[in-house]
């Protein structure tokens, strides 16, 4: 494998697309600085003045697109942390007086509360079941909370006049154009490096399917809050810039109002693409600066009507439509080379999967009852059953610990508690769902990297060039020739092939109990017979435990070791294929008559229902 | 007692503002930001009535009008479009907030004006004095709930409405056309809305940004609720008394931010508000 690897290296064509990537940056940090460097020149003051502040306005701008056009967050409370900049520059400024000694020291107090802010922010918004309407609502209310403590602090912030005339760094429009200019470059170089980073991937992940990534074991709430402080702490820098530049401190800068022009001025520029938003907000406060004078209330009126249109008709924004005819030319990101690495140990003691009185409940409305179950890898449990017996509440008590309502599961000899998917996998579990739970956006490569997010974290600055994966998941991508897709983008894959990349996802987490949802639904033979291969190769070659809930019978008989029979809520039977086949009671269940017979010789759960 | 009135009187008028928030939001699960541009516009009604020297009363029915008229118009170039796409809905609708935010107030200007009340003057209650008109809000709050109660639940207008909720695609199958419930549902919901803006505005002022403050309100209180009236108008009364509370004895600016914070930490803690026990 380490021959694999190295020739993965020194190919030719990767490298060249690595170099050209490269390019890209510099070509970009030497725009940036030609930008920063002619700005005093070429710009006269009023427009120096317009520019300094719309500079700064941008970086505030880039951390909304890093939140809503990446990760999915639509957030109207970014103006908040700008906010909380401003006033604190103000307040040390003014009450304080002006030395380098208080800026600096206010600066690090600006980025300590912005931090205790988002992060206060981000645990009310963020938490597991949570909507992504109310985090926006939540980020609503930010803004508007931090505005009354404004207003209701009376001489101490200024009330509704805010602060003005308080004493600031003494320096030439230019030299504050200059830092303006170097602050919004290596924020929006920054962002976009981490954005084609490993670690950005993980970003449209959490935006493409949240729910996905909990069953890649990655804690998204703590993800979304830490981005969320992240971002919080930069567009307080630029409020701690804006005020110590103009001097003036009011509590519009951390209003709702404000925060909303944000999302505005990121939507025309373009979510999701860091220029975009830099050049909405530069683009758009220049001209507001010459026509809101003007036709203050049209001008207002236009840009909410270019909103509405852009919201409906160009939802990526403008940017990505004017460079639509240089997009070709863009350099496609490198594809990673594969490696195997080695899979987890075998389970020390202990059963894969050991459950005991486990009992899910509807109000009065039993769907699960009395479920005691062991399996031990290399297994291949096949759990059947009719409609509603209770085969994916059974499998989602499994894999989430606020499911069921009484009882105890234990994954490797560790008991779930209350512990979301996250925990759960951390525990070593993998589920396969039974439509194609895969990440939309993200390529191949991308979405097996982020399945290995737990075994290595994803660098946030640099994309890697080897893909290590458990020897059975590269089992998987070369049976279905995936191998030879990793560049392609989940969304164009067959309905197939997204059921093999979801698989191969979960064995990339190399569990030891692995959970399928009717893997077979929808497969063509071919593929229904690799997918057997698959797991058969998986239990006795690997000795993972295989937990699969199928209809296909035929399919069960081929591969399972054991069937479980579960039938209202209930375990009826355990056995060998042909055992349960030959039970009556069995028969008695799928014919349907099997509450009018009390079963023999099993205990007669049946009897009373 | 003049404390006890003011939570019933104030509990009233956040009902009355939040109903029609309820059929779109807590029932259709459509997230219509434009309601607090809709509920400024009934307001806005109502001024027109006061400016052209006309019965106080006419301004209900011309802002339900209004509203309803709205509504139409908004279902069906912003929120049908945007049906699979809820955080763009939630955009456009706010976009359409601030278009029609600007649009007032370049046909009124963007200072505060005040209409004229229906009902003048303070009546006794239980020996207070207390303005009529506040605590006529009351009697019309638990209408509007009685009213809302037997339209979902005893008709049949209700019943489709409820089946297209719980299961769209099942409701399509049995010849319901979930659209044109979603278009009536929305209609009615934006004529409460601009309905509600008429009735408060005797206590409160008018301007081009009234209605936003109450938006939030508005959509914290559904949040907490659920999806039934009765537990709304409960909702209602718990806040409002907080906020009444909050008000005289600490601070009006704090008040106003009360239910806002009280909510998002009641949701932290139980996620699914109230009304699921």
């Amino acid at each position: 494998m380490n021959d694999a690897a190295a020739s993965v290296l020194e190919d030719p064509q990767r490298r060249a697309r690595v170099r050209r990537r490269g390019g890209e940056l510099g070509l970009l940090a030497l725009l940036c600085l030609a930008l920063t460097v002619a700005g005093p020149w070429v710009f006269d003051t009023y427009l120096l003045n317009i520019l300094i502040k719309a500079l700064f306005f941008a970086v505030a701008a880039v951390t909304v697109d890093l939140l809503w056009g990446y990760t999915g967050y639509l957030t109207f409370g970014q103006s908040a942390f700008f906010g909380v900049g401003a006033y604190t520059a103000g307040l040390a400024f003014t009450h304080l007086g002006f030395s380098p000694g208080i800026a600096l020291l206010s600066l690090l107090a600006t980025l300590a509360i912005a931090a205790a802010v988002a992060a206060l922010a981000g645990w009310l918004s963020f938490y597991r079941g949570a909507s992504p309407f109310f985090a926006t609502v939540i980020s609503l209310v930010l803004p508007i909370l931090l505005t009354q403590l404004a207003l209701s602090g009376g001489t101490f912030t200024g009330s509704s006049s805010g602060l003005t005339g308080f004493e600031t760094f003494d320096l030439s429009l230019e030299a504050w154009y200059v830092i303006a200019a170097l602050l919004l470059s290596a924020v929006a170089l920054a962002a976009w490096v981490v954005v084609r980073s490993d670690g950005g991937r993980l970003l449209a992940a959490l935006r493409d399917n949240e729910s996905r990534c909990a069953y890649l074991g990655i804690d998204t709430a703590a993800l979304r809050i830490v981005v969320l402080v992240a971002c919080g702490m930069v567009a307080g820098v630029a409020g701690f810039g804006y005020a110590a530049f103009s001097g003036v401190v009011a509590p519009e800068l951390a209003g709702f109002v404000f925060g909303t022009e944000l999302i505005i001025w990121v939507a025309l520029g373009g979510r999701g693409t860091i220029w975009g938003p830099v050049v909405g907000t530069l683009a758009i406060n220049v001209a507001a600066s010459y026509l809101s004078g003007s036709m203050p209330f049209v001008w207002q009126l236009i840009l909410g009507v270019a909103f509405i249109v852009v919201i409906l008709l160009l939802p990526r924004g403008l940017l990505p439509l004017l460079l639509a005819p240089l997009r070709r030319r863009a350099a496609a990101a490198p594809l990673p080379g594969l490696a195997a690495r080695p899979a987890r140990p075998a389970a020390a003691g202990g059963p894969a999967l050991h459950m005991r009185g486990v009992a899910k409940h509807f109000g009065s409305l039993k769907v699960l009852e009395g479920i005691d179950l062991d399996a031990a890898g290399g297994e291949l449990l096949g759990l059947i059953g009719p409609n509603g017996a209770g085969k994916s509440t059974l499998m989602r008590c499994i894999s989430d610990g606020a499911e069921r309502s009484a009882g105890t599961v234990r994954l490797g000899g560790r008991d779930i508690g209350r512990g979301g998917p996250e925990r759960c996998v951390r525990l070593g579990l993998g589920r396969k769902f039974q439509n194609a739970n895969v990440f939309e956006t993200l390529t191949v490569a991308e979405s097996l990297r982020l399945a290995g997010t737990l075994h290595q974290r994803p660098s946030w600055l640099r994309r890697s060039p080897l893909l290590a994966l458990p020897d059975y998941a590269l089992e998987v991508l070369r049976t279905t020739g995936l191998d030879h897709k990793l560049g392609a983008v989940a969304r164009d894959l067959s309905h197939g092939e997204q059921q093999a990349l979801e698989l191969a996802m979960v064995l990339a987490l190399a569990p030891r109990v692995v959970l399928l949802d009717e893997p077979t639904a929808g497969l063509t033979k071919t593929e229904r017979t690799q997918i057997g291969r698959v797991l058969l190769g998986l239990a006795r070659t690997h000795g993972l435990c295989c937990l699969l809930v199928e209809h296909d019978l035929d399919f069960v008989a081929e591969i399972s070791t054991r069937v479980v029979v579960l039938h209202q809520g209930r375990i009826v039977m355990q056995g060998s294929f042909e055992e349960v086949v030959a039970s009556s009671l069995v028969r008695e269940i799928y014919a349907g008559t099997a509450q009018a017979a009390v079963p023999q010789p099993a205990p007669s759960p049946l009897a009373g229902a | 007692m003049n404390l006890l009135l003011d939570v019933l009187s104030t509990a009233a008028m956040l009902y009355i503002v939040t109903a029609g928030l309820m059929m779109v939001f807590g029932v259709m699960k459509i997230v219509n930001f434009a309601h607090g541009a809709i509920i400024t516009l009934g307001s806005y009604a109502s001024f027109v009535v006061t400016r052209l020297g006309l019965d106080p009363w006419l301004g209900l029915p011309l802002a339900l009008a209004v509203g309803a008229a709205t509504g139409m118009a908004v279902e069906w170039l912003i929120v049908r479009p945007l049906y699979k796409r809820p955080l763009d809905a939630i955009l456009a609708t706010w976009g359409l907030g601030i278009v029609i935010g600007q649009a007032i107030t370049i046909a009124f200007g963007r200072e505060v004006q005040f209409v004229d009340s229906p009902v003048r003057g303070a009546v006794s209650f239980l020996g207070t004095e207390y303005s009529a008109y506040r605590l006529l809000l009351v009697p019309v709050a638990l209408a509007l709930c009685l009213a809302l109660t037997a339209l979902l639940n005893g008709t049949r207008f209700g019943v489709v409405t409820r089946a297209v909720i719980m299961n769209e695609d099942l409701a399509k199958g049995l010849g319901i056309h979930s659209e044109r419930i979603r278009f009536a549902t929305f209609s009615l919901g934006a004529g409460l809305g601009a309905l509600a803006g008429a009735l408060i505005t005797p206590l409160s002022s008018v301007d081009p940004n009234m209605g936003l403050p109450w938006l939030i309100s508005a959509f914290m209180l559904v949040m907490v609720s659920g999806h039934s009236m009765a537990s709304l108008l409960l909702t209602c009364a718990i806040f409002g008394a907080c906020q009444v509370l909050v008000s005289t004895y600490l601070s009006p600016v704090l008040g106003g931010v009360t239910i806002a914070v009280l909510a998002a930490v009641t949701l932290r803690i139980r996620p699914r508000g109230f009304a699921h026990e």
